[in-house]
């Protein structure tokens, strides 16, 4: 079996300026992929029909449908079909999830369903235009409520400018590498995912809280206290990253669409989160306990 | 004693994890479940008379549909206008619009009510047309804004609710839902039945017939004869007026008033008639000159004599006029509003006070089996994630004694939230199973830190040792099970959909977590590790 321990990293190699480089280019670059994405489209992330409206419907079939054959079904434009994988003891071989924008009428396409032979109707799910559009001005609430909650948090905690700011500015780029990184792979923002946004903030301040406590509050030397944060820390996020791909995957693969959007947006977050922890959170640390405090 | 008192915490998880074992598991202990046979009473699920636990499922993992609406109508608040002109302007308003009086609504001021308010329940007037028709018939409204007032929402979810109790709907339910920024929307969720059927049971109308019976027949036996269809019928509607009391005024629709008034001048009421007793199974059982009776399914729900002024309007065809006639309840009983209000829900038979705009509907429905198969595959995801997290930490610390106790500490946090859950009735549903991954991962990630923070270098040889590392430890955790809370806080109160039942299974399991078993597990490590010297 394989064996895995936190790597000691020698942080004297690298000065300040190198080691705070790398995340944020990265951010640089995460923003101005959504900016370049707002402008163009018109909001920083693709909406899904949660927040846009539309429909969606499960059809269970015994035999294997083609797209065209799906889409054929239906008099309004279909937007997406995926086929999801089924275990053996289910009653239908195939089942495909297939997604209508807002103009289609539920009542409509579930009757088409119906009164179609080897088409069942599994499950039907849709968003009035009105209720999504809420459902949009709710969510930006909500996250923003709870950003401006962890930041006042985090200064609570620590009472000192920069560690404070260090864990506000890691959870920010933790949130906009994943939604950066959506919009390149063509991943369309619903409830789930705003869900796993809340989340990644819970997730991103652990080890930030944990790296700031260890370097400000107990005695030892920086690099002593960064090796011990970082040993812990390491660990956490690694345990989680593979519970969420682990979910990812496997939700994937059963067609679970809310489950796998919360494990892949988290799988990005905490890998961005391991980047911003020990690289930028870090160096700021530095800079805050050898030079700041002087000032 | 003393080895009790040292692990209080352990005896707290282990009571805990007890307590919630028999919240699963033993039918009836939860309030509103019933203990024979494990039925749940109100509960969603009928399929299986037999449960294993008391979990309560939602449609996403049991099946059903659930509709989530606005109502239709626009409201004019701030309309002054007292009960006794309510009808008058009720019927100027109707006019002025070209709409039947049935969908409009006059809100006159009252006890719970400073201003009155009119309501239009139709789709086809604009919040200007019913500005117009007010200011023609000299009021001034406020403000007209969409949507309908709130009566009219808790009368909606009476007369839906009625409606899901007699059709046998098991564990169905109706809300309004409030989103910030004032808009309301009625929720309606039921188990067992797709989005069509689920339709038909909101449209349906039971059958209202209106009987005249009198001495008709040979040798002055009663007959029963209809004298007016229910859709010939505008309006129904219980008022309080000043001089008459409790009362329900039903209104002819004009073009059915005449014929109305024919048939009961005909049937010999053109004078009145005194209604003493009525027996609908055996008419030849009334006695007195003849009564006007109203029922619902074939029940009776009112047998009423005609007065003599009414009589002469029928005779004199004054009715059609203003074809209003009124049962008034008797001051004398008990509850008349109640009474009034009860025979104006009847007559109405199940009709929606306002349609709902199921074009704007924001809803689900699901197949039971395809539920079925998304509760195992779940249940597959969360313990394939619970063996990845394993193996993560087995690797890293290569110590059974601190391993297994981690993943079972864990898990028992999963076992005491599904009891809260099963306890509590909640409707569980994909959102929620995502909150209980998302709980197993801060509290291993909790667990970590405190197994870092003890088994650090240096032994543990005394207690107190144990006490400030474990001390240390804490301060981490509960910061960052605050920032957690903090985080998930705002999607508990906003109705966004499913994610309000993840933030809320999220915080209980971060704060189960954080009170009890996450301090248990730091005592059972302090147990092993001390064992070892």
């Amino acid at each position: 079996m394989f064996e895995f321990e936190v790597p000691e990293v020698d942080y004297t190699r690298y000065s300040n300026r190198q080691l705070v480089a790398v995340p944020l280019a990265v951010l640089v670059l995460s923003l101005a992929v959504i900016g370049g994405w707002w402008a163009v489209t018109g909001a920083p992330v693709d909406r899904g029909i949660d927040f846009t409206g539309g429909t969606e419907l499960t059809i269970g079939s015994n035999s294997t449908l083609t797209n065209d054959e799906i889409a054929g079904t239906f008099n309004e434009p279909v937007v997406s079909i995926q086929g999801i994988t089924t275990t053996s003891d289910a009653t239908y071989q195939n089942q495909y999830v297939v997604t209508f924008d807002n103009s289609a009428d539920v009542s409509a396409v579930r009757s088409a369903v119906q009164s179609t032979d080897g088409m069942t109707l599994l499950g039907s799910g849709t968003t009035s235009p009105l209720f999504g559009s809420q459902n949009q001005r709710l969510a930006v609430i909500g996250v923003a409520v709870a950003f401006v909650g962890m930041s006042l948090l985090a200064f609570a905690f620590f009472r000192t400018f920069v560690p404070s700011i260090a864990i506000v500015i890691s959870a920010f780029s933790d949130i906009m590498i994943p939604l950066a990184i959506m919009n390149l792979l063509g991943i369309k923002l619903s409830l789930g995912i705003v869900a796993a946004f809340l989340m990644l903030i819970g997730y991103s301040v652990d080890s930030d809280i944990l790296l700031n406590n260890h370097v400000l509050r107990r005695s030892g030397g920086f690099y002593e206290s960064t090796y011990r944060a970082m040993r812990t820390g390491v660990t956490m996020t690694l345990t989680s990253i593979a519970a969420m791909a682990v979910m990812a995957i496997s939700a994937t693969f059963f067609g679970i669409g809310l489950m796998a959007d919360i494990g892949l947006i988290l799988v990005l977050g905490l890998t961005a989160d391991l980047m911003n922890t020990y690289m930028l959170n870090v160096t700021l640390l530095r800079w805050y306990k050898y030079e700041g405090v002087n000032r | 004693m003393s080895t009790l008192r040292e692990n209080w915490r352990v005896v707290a998880l282990v009571v805990l994890l007890v307590v919630s074992a028999t919240a699963l598991f033993v039918p009836g202990v939860p309030p509103g479940t019933s203990a024979d046979e494990g039925t749940t009473v109100g509960g969603p699920q009928t399929e299986s008379a037999t449960q294993l636990t008391n979990l309560n499922y939602g449609i996403q993992l049991s099946g059903g549909t659930r509709l989530r609406a606005p109502i239709v109508g626009i409201t004019a608040e701030g309309v002054n206008v007292t009960a006794n002109d309510a009808t008058q302007l009720e019927q100027t308003v109707a006019d002025e619009l070209g709409i039947d009086t049935i969908d409009i609504r006059v809100r006159p001021i009252s006890n719970d009510r400073q201003m009155g308010a009119v309501e239009v329940v139709t789709e086809n007037v604009t919040q200007q047309e019913l500005r117009a028709a007010l200011e023609a018939s000299g009021h001034q409204p406020e403000t007209v804004r969409d949507g309908v007032t709130r009566e009219t929402r808790q009368e909606m979810v009476e007369t839906i609710d009625e409606k899901l109790r007699t059709s046998a709907l098991s564990g169905a339910s109706v809300q309004i839902v409030n989103v910030p920024g004032g808009e309301h929307f009625v929720s309606i969720t039921a188990p067992d039945r797709d989005r069509e059927e689920l339709v038909d049971i909101l449209n349906e109308r039971g059958v209202v017939k209106i009987y005249a019976v009198y001495q008709g027949g040979e040798d002055d036996s009663y007959v029963r004869e209809e004298v007016l269809q229910r859709s010939q019928m505008d309006d129904v509607s219980a008022a309080d007026r000043e001089g008459v009391g409790w009362a329900v005024y039903i209104t002819v629709r004009r073009d059915a008033a005449d014929e109305f008034a024919q048939r009961m001048v005909d049937a010999g009421f053109g004078n009145g008639a005194r209604c003493e007793n009525y027996n609908h199974s055996d008419i030849q059982q009334t006695t007195g000159d003849g009564c006007l009776v109203h029922t619902l399914n074939g029940e009776v729900v009112t047998a009423r004599g005609v007065r003599t002024d009414l009589g002469e309007s029928f005779a004199n065809g004054e009715f059609a006029n203003d074809p209003v006639y009124v049962i008034p309840i008797s001051n004398e009983a008990q509850d008349p509003a109640e009474q009034a209000n009860e025979i104006e829900l009847n007559l109405k038979a199940g009709q929606l006070p306002a349609p709902l705009d199921l074009s704007e509907d924001s809803g689900a429905s699901l197949d039971p089996a395809l539920a079925e198969q998304f509760k195992q595959n779940s249940l597959l995801t969360g313990l394939l994630a619970v063996l990845a997290v394993s193996l993560v930490v087995y690797v890293r610390y290569k110590r059974v004694e601190v391993v297994v106790p981690m993943v079972v500490t864990a898990l028992s946090e999963v076992f005491i939230l599904l009891g809260f859950v099963a306890f509590v009735q909640y409707p569980l549903n994909l959102s929620h199973l995502a909150g209980f991954i998302a709980v197993i991962g801060t509290g291993v990630d909790d667990l970590i830190i405190i197994a870092d923070e003890i088994l650090q270098e240096g032994e543990v040889e005394t207690g107190r040792v144990f006490q400030s590392r474990f001390r240390k430890a804490f301060w981490v955790i509960g910061a960052a099970a605050a920032t957690t809370i903090m985080a998930m806080s705002p999607l508990m109160v906003l109705p966004l959909g499913d994610l309000s039942g993840f933030a809320i299974i999220t915080i209980v399991g971060v704060l189960i977590g954080v009170l009890v078993t996450r301090p248990a597990y730091g005592d059972i490590l302090r147990n092993l590790v001390l064992d070892e010297d």
